[in-house]
């Protein structure tokens, strides 16, 4: 800082700041949208977390009973056959939950691995330049 | 024993804060909060508009608080973020940019007697209100402030020189003030006087 811009009175008389009576209020306010930011951020990953969980044990059921019925011709086809009933009742039971969650139109039961890795990509790039957007802003 | 939140130093609130610790944080809050809303008012915020700023400043020194080091004081570093959000907001009104070539007339203050910093930063001009507190209340530079009001830096210099002298001017004990010239102008130098 230059000599022009130094002036030690000055200086000290925007350092002097006396405690303001609602300090303790405002205090509080910070620490209430603190707890407000933050259970939003749990409820979003806990539904996204949700979501990704659904998808994956419809995705592993359906996966593991189609093995079951190709490799277990004789000794395992009754506990098979049992197995691939109670998957497709599970994934149809999963499949009810993503429709009621509104993802109908995505018809994730028709796409490939591949696809839903794009997808998932796709998602994820777009919330990384959200995030980036955003902290250019706040700079 | 662990140690209170009134006996931790702001540097190991900021630690624990970076971790998560939302207590922590607010105790920084409750600590400095003042001395941000009081910048953010200095350089020219409604009161209500101070603290919805100064929130928000918080808000985002929460978010960064891995970023604190402990190089500078914690309030400083949060007046820094605080100013830069005041200045992002006033930019979107475009309020100041007006008046850089056309510099408008301050409110004179005819306060009897010695006035204090809040009274006399009321002669000042918008923009010279902003570039002196930017300078001495939030410790940027002349080319910080220049960048982050988009002004040239001959510009935000003169505007803190004018702003200076007309602080003292208001700030100057009763004999100096007498010595001023009917043009406006100081006679005598004697600088801020510190109550």
């Amino acid at each position: 800082m230059s000599s022009d811009e130094f002036d030690p009175d000055i200086e000290r008389l925007f350092a002097r700041t006396p405690q303001m009576p609602d300090a303790t209020l405002f205090a509080a306010d910070v620490e209430a949208r603190l707890a407000s930011g933050s259970r939003v951020r749990t409820l979003a990953l806990t539904t996204a977390g949700l979501i990704g969980g659904c998808i994956a044990v419809r995705e592993s059921l359906n996966l593991n009973f189609s093995l079951a019925a190709a490799e277990t011709p004789v000794a395992g086809r009754a506990l098979g056959h049992s197995l691939q009933a109670a998957g497709a009742n599970a994934g149809g039971a999963i499949q009810g939950a993503i429709e009621q969650m509104g993802l109908t139109d995505l018809s994730l039961g028709s796409m490939g691995g591949m696809q839903l890795f794009w997808l998932a990509t796709g998602v994820l790039v777009a919330l990384v330049a959200a995030g980036l957007v955003k902290l250019s802003q706040e700079t | 024993m662990t140690k209170s939140l009134l006996d931790l130093h702001d540097v190991e609130l900021a630690a624990l804060a970076a971790a998560g610790g939302r207590r922590e944080f607010g105790e920084l809050a409750r600590r400095h909060g003042s001395a941000v809303r009081a910048l953010l008012r200095r350089m020219g915020a409604q009161p209500s508009e101070a603290d919805d700023v100064a929130q928000d400043a918080f808000m985002t020194a929460f978010q960064r608080c891995a970023e604190f080091r402990g190089e500078g004081t914690f309030a400083a570093w949060v007046k820094r973020i605080a100013a830069r959000q005041y200045l992002k907001r006033k930019s979107r009104d475009a309020r100041y940019v007006a008046e850089i070539e056309v510099e408008e007339a301050a409110p004179q203050v005819d306060t009897p007697g010695l006035v204090d910093l809040d009274e006399a930063l009321k002669a000042l001009s918008e923009t010279e209100r902003l570039c002196v507190s930017l300078c001495h209340g939030a410790g940027m530079s002349h080319p910080e402030i220049a960048a982050a009001m988009n002004l040239p830096l001959g510009t935000v210099k003169s505007h803190v020189k004018r702003g200076l002298d007309k602080l003292r001017a208001r700030l100057a004990p009763e004999p100096a003030r007498y010595g001023q010239h009917r043009d406006g102008s100081i006679q005598g130098g004697r600088t801020a006087h510190v109550v």
